[in-house]
């Protein structure tokens, strides 16, 4: 038994090998990134085709049909700003691979 | 959020984590299970037409391919670059995905671990001023701190390694199968097990089950391994030990264990070390002990076909398996029978790419 293990601290961000620059296999760099960019939009669509599968699972359980109050639904303003930022994360994700090897060599990226 | 587990496996934190490394998963079997025989194939085609033309010379008899040749022409062909590409950005998605997900119940595991410790201190063991030296700490399979330096490391590995394995690990199916295989001495005398480089102890609880008698201890270098393993035997009921140790010096005494078992322990400690845990094993197994290893092939007798010496040695490279060539490279069952040790084949296992080695200390 250790008592000083409630002190140990989780650190938010961990990893060189998921961190830093990643790895180059193309002469081009753009097909690198293009085929992380798929992977990751390929993720997302699924992961939102899957929440929509549940949630229809979950509703038509209870008797309730959403789609024309989806299509009537408007947002509020704080709403609207989550789920903006929701979506600036969506987009980073996906295009991010293009800024962390915006260059072949990665010696030369800028210092940004 | 705990949104409680599936089986043995924790569920992560949300829906949307969950399908994303869902994904992953069946992106992963794609990549390996269909891309990599495609990617082998038309590497392999590239190579034997590089030979027929001259442009590679064909090996002697007895002799292999140099490895830079096979790379050299395996670049060639479009598919591997973006096989590469493909294995390498699963593997990212997969750590970072995870991560991020078991971060958000980071107070909760690392407050279950601390619990475990509290109800059960005798089953853990470990030095607080502990060090794991340099070559422990890599981040292997490019796992985020790898086994020594991330406290959530055990969480972590496991629903990491349930997408590694495809789907066909996430009840420990391979573990159980493995523990199961494990070969008895021939006396049947069976009073301490260890499991060596035990992880999360995921075949450690079923040696227990299927040695009920017998007194199990788990080893590994990893303490935030050993802490999660302790945790989820005590979940379980497990009255297993789990101690925090280098294989090389695990400070046993001499002939203590009846049965050792080694699963994928070996191609991550260099050549070097691999002789010591050897040694090692040999000592603190008792005379007509048995020591069950289950591990990558070894490509000594130029047994291992082209694609696979591509991948393996991509591996090394890509997903931060720095110690595997060289294994892979050895005259493992030499090296087995110079310690000391009787060394036989081992029962076939479901995974056809390891192989099975069963090594007996001499009565």
């Amino acid at each position: 038994m250790n008592d000083e293990s409630r002190k140990i601290e989780v650190p938010e961000e961990l990893g060189d090998e998921i961190g830093g620059n990643g790895r180059v296999y193309f002469e081009n760099v753009v097909i690198d990134n293009m085929l992380d960019a798929l992977l990751e939009l390929s993720a997302t669509v699924w992961t939102h085709h899957d929440r929509v599968i549940v949630l229809e699972k979950i509703l038509a359980s209870k008797g309730i049909d959403v789609s024309e109050e989806i299509e009537a639904h408007l947002p509020d303003e704080e709403e609207v700003a989550a789920r903006a930022a929701e979506r600036d994360a969506f987009v980073e994700r996906v295009f991010g691979a293009f800024l962390r090897r915006p260059t072949h060599d990665l010696t030369e990226k800028a210092d940004i | 959020m705990d949104r409680g587990h599936i089986g043995v496996l924790p569920r992560p934190t949300r829906l949307a984590d969950e399908s994303y490394l869902e994904f992953v998963t069946s992106f992963r079997k794609f990549a390996i299970q269909k891309g990599f025989p495609v990617m082998a194939a038309n590497g392999e085609a590239a190579l034997g037409k590089a030979i027929e033309k001259g442009e590679v010379s064909a090996p002697e008899e007895g002799d292999e391919l140099e490895l830079d040749e096979i790379k050299k022409v395996f670049a060639k062909v479009p598919f591997t670059p973006t096989w590469q590409r493909f294995v390498r950005s699963q593997q990212e998605m997969m750590w970072r995905g995870t991560r991020k997900s078991f971060l958000r119940n980071a107070d909760k595991i690392m407050a279950d671990m601390d619990a475990a410790e509290k109800s059960h201190p005798d089953n853990i063991h470990y030095d607080p001023a502990f060090e794991p030296p340099k070559y422990t700490r890599c981040e292997i399979h490019c796992q985020p701190g790898g086994y020594t330096d991330d406290p959530l490391g055990g969480a972590v590995f496991h629903y990491g390694t349930k997408i590694f394995y495809e789907g066909f690990n996430d009840q420990d199916e391979l573990h159980i199968e493995l523990a199961e295989k494990a070969t008895k001495p021939a006396d049947g005398s069976v009073n301490r097990i260890l499991d060596l480089g035990c992880s999360i102890g995921q075949s450690t609880t079923v040696l227990k089950d299927l040695y009920p008698d017998a007194e199990v201890w788990g080893l590994d270098v990893g303490l935030p391994l050993i802490r999660y393993a302790h945790m989820r035997a005590v979940q379980r009921e497990k009255d297993v030990h789990f101690k925090q140790a280098l294989a090389e010096d695990s400070g046993y005494p001499d002939a203590h264990f009846d049965m050792v078992h080694a699963y994928i322990l070996f191609h991550e400690v260099p050549v070097k070390k691999m002789k010591e845990i050897l040694a090692e094993v040999f000592r603190v197994l008792r005379p007509g002990g048995v020591f069950s290893i289950f591990e990558f092939p070894n490509n000594d007798k130029g047994q291992v076909p082209p694609g696979y010496r591509f991948m393996i040695d991509n591996d090394s490279r890509d997903n931060c398996e720095p110690y595997s060539p060289a294994f892979v490279a050895s005259d493992f069952k030499g090296i087995l029978k110079t310690t000391g040790f009787a060394v036989q084949q081992g029962p076939a296992v479901s995974n056809e790419f390891l192989q099975s080695l069963v090594a007996t200390k001499p009565a």
